[in-house]
């Protein structure tokens, strides 16, 4: 497994931890599909808790009000791209 | 007060101490609640949050009477390890947070279940199951045909043992109540000092026949029906 699917599989797992994803195991995330709303099917209560997990885990800290937080919780991949940037830990 | 009666009732508890409800009062799927949450809302709550969703389902299924939850401490384990966790100096966990008030299970069973009727959630020092029957009456003078109430004491934490009255074990009780159908509530004057306030088991034992009297602030009988 290389560098970048090791941190997806990472990250869906914290995803998975994090939110107590019950009966989702980080094959049921695609890279691709909406987080919040359609897909995966996430809250906004979902969303500040993942928030603290990006804190917690890589050091990123994120403007809950800001629409650029938007666009990196759009899915996975987004997700990650934002990790790969900005990542202090 | 006004005339109560009981139209039926449905008991939950963890652990394997005790035997309770009669068959036809067990909450169905006794060992795994949490059937009548879809998995994204079930997540957010304890086993007990969940029992309570599913008593009041059964005893509600069409979402159409007021809801009372009363707990003495709630969910006392998830509220502890935010206090915990604030003492440590960590942020404390949105979702718990925002899951620990005391109206939390009935908020979340009313998204499941889209019920729009009255909800309310009590927290009355030990003496949760008299609060119910007084809020009860009150709904019933109003006209509701029926209501649900639900008393639900969660795991305590080893950390509080020592210090309150606890049923020991996760547990917890509805009841469906009108002014007509059913075995009628008939209450007389508590004996005061001494009376132990009831909690779910208690409640339980009361409603199949193993005690005949519930002390409470006030001593509760069942009438035949």
């Amino acid at each position: 497994m290389n560098e970048t699917q090791q941190l997806s599989l990472d990250l869906k797992r914290m995803i998975i931890e994090a939110l107590e994803l019950e009966d989702i195991s980080p094959d049921d995330i695609e890279d691709q599909a909406p987080l919040f709303g359609e897909g995966l099917g996430l809250d906004s209560i979902d969303a500040l808790e993942l928030g603290l997990a990006l804190q917690k885990r890589f050091g990123i800290k994120l403007d809950a009000e800001a629409e650029e937080t938007r666009r990196h919780f759009a899915s996975l991949a987004a997700l990650q791209s934002l990790v790969e940037a900005r990542r202090v830990a | 007060m006004e005339r109560l009666c009981l139209s039926d009732w449905r008991g939950w508890h963890g652990g394997a101490t005790r035997s309770l409800p009669p068959t036809q009062h067990r909450l169905s799927d006794f060992d795994r609640p949490g059937n009548s949450l879809p998995g994204m809302l079930r997540r957010r709550l304890d086993e007990t949050g969940r029992a309570v969703c599913d008593i009041l389902a059964a005893l509600d299924p069409e979402a159409r009477y007021p809801l009372i939850h009363a707990s003495r401490h709630g969910d006392a384990r998830h509220t502890l390890a935010m206090l915990e966790a604030l003492a440590a100096g960590e942020p404390p966990s949105p979702t718990r947070f925002s899951m620990s008030v005391h109206n939390a299970v009935l908020g979340v069973h009313s998204i499941a279940q889209q019920h729009r009727r009255p909800l309310q959630a009590l927290g009355a020092c030990g003496q949760e199951f008299d609060a119910l029957l007084v809020e009860a009456t009150g709904y019933l003078a109003e006209g509701h045909p029926s209501v649900v109430i639900a008393l639900s004491e969660g795991a305590l934490p080893e950390a509080y043992a020592d210090h309150v009255r606890h049923p020991g074990i996760p547990c917890a009780v509805g009841l469906r109540l009108s002014r007509e159908s059913g075995s009628a509530l008939v209450a007389t004057k508590g004996s005061g000092s001494g009376s132990v306030d009831p909690d779910p088991l208690d409640v339980m034992e009361w409603l199949a026949g193993a005690t005949s009297v519930l002390e409470g602030r006030q001593r509760w009988h069942l009438e035949a029906p």
